[in-house]
């Protein structure tokens, strides 16, 4: 095991707190903790495809980074009205 | 151990510190909107694994795609802040541009 994959191992352990405000907390802090978590992701993506040389999970982050982003914003556009 | 290899090392676990920082700063913070200003402090986390990348990797397919995914990182976050917290102010208000007095925790 590389310094990638303990790296990557961290913040998949990091992702846990993150799910425990989802879970937890009010829908505008869950939607925070959703946006950090899917950095999280993006990162965990970046460090495994460098950790294992397999360069699909560069392209895999490279969408990630760009789709989170947009859904992010969609589920703030929806969760303005919605009580 | 090469220079190459100490700044690759640095960058990593710096990059790494600061998303798990602002893991720590979610968790600590009470409300939504102070909770939002760690989700652009991760993007810079994951910029500092980009270059660790890109150093380690030089300007390969790899190295090219870490660090366009670290740039997009930096530069969407703070417009996903942006919308959030507009969202989050509708969301309390009713609108987003709505009189001071009105103001409080979403």
């Amino acid at each position: 095991m590389n310094e990638w994959k303990w790296a990557a191992a961290v913040l998949a352990v990091a992702l846990a707190p993150c799910l425990l405000v989802c879970l937890r907390a009010r829908v505008p802090s869950a939607l925070v903790a959703l946006e950090l978590s899917s950095v999280l992701c993006t990162t965990i993506l970046v460090l495994l495809c460098e950790g294992t040389h397999r360069q699909p999970f560069i392209d895999l982050a490279l969408l990630f980074v760009l789709l989170s982003s947009v859904g992010a914003i969609v589920v703030a556009r929806l969760m303005e009205h919605d009580t | 151990m090469t220079p190459r290899d100490a700044v690759t090392g640095a960058l990593l676990v710096t990059g790494t510190l600061l998303e798990l920082f602002a893991v720590l700063g979610l968790v600590a913070m009470r409300d939504a909107l102070s909770r939002l200003h760690y989700v652009g402090l991760a993007g810079y986390g994951l910029l500092l694994v980009g270059v660790a990348v890109l150093v380690r990797q030089s300007f390969s397919l790899i190295g090219d795609k870490a660090l366009a995914v670290g740039v997009l990182g930096v530069a969407l976050g703070p417009i996903v802040a942006h919308a959030t917290a507009r969202s989050l102010r509708i969301r309390a208000h009713g609108h987003w541009n709505a009189p001071a007095e009105s103001e409080g925790e979403p």
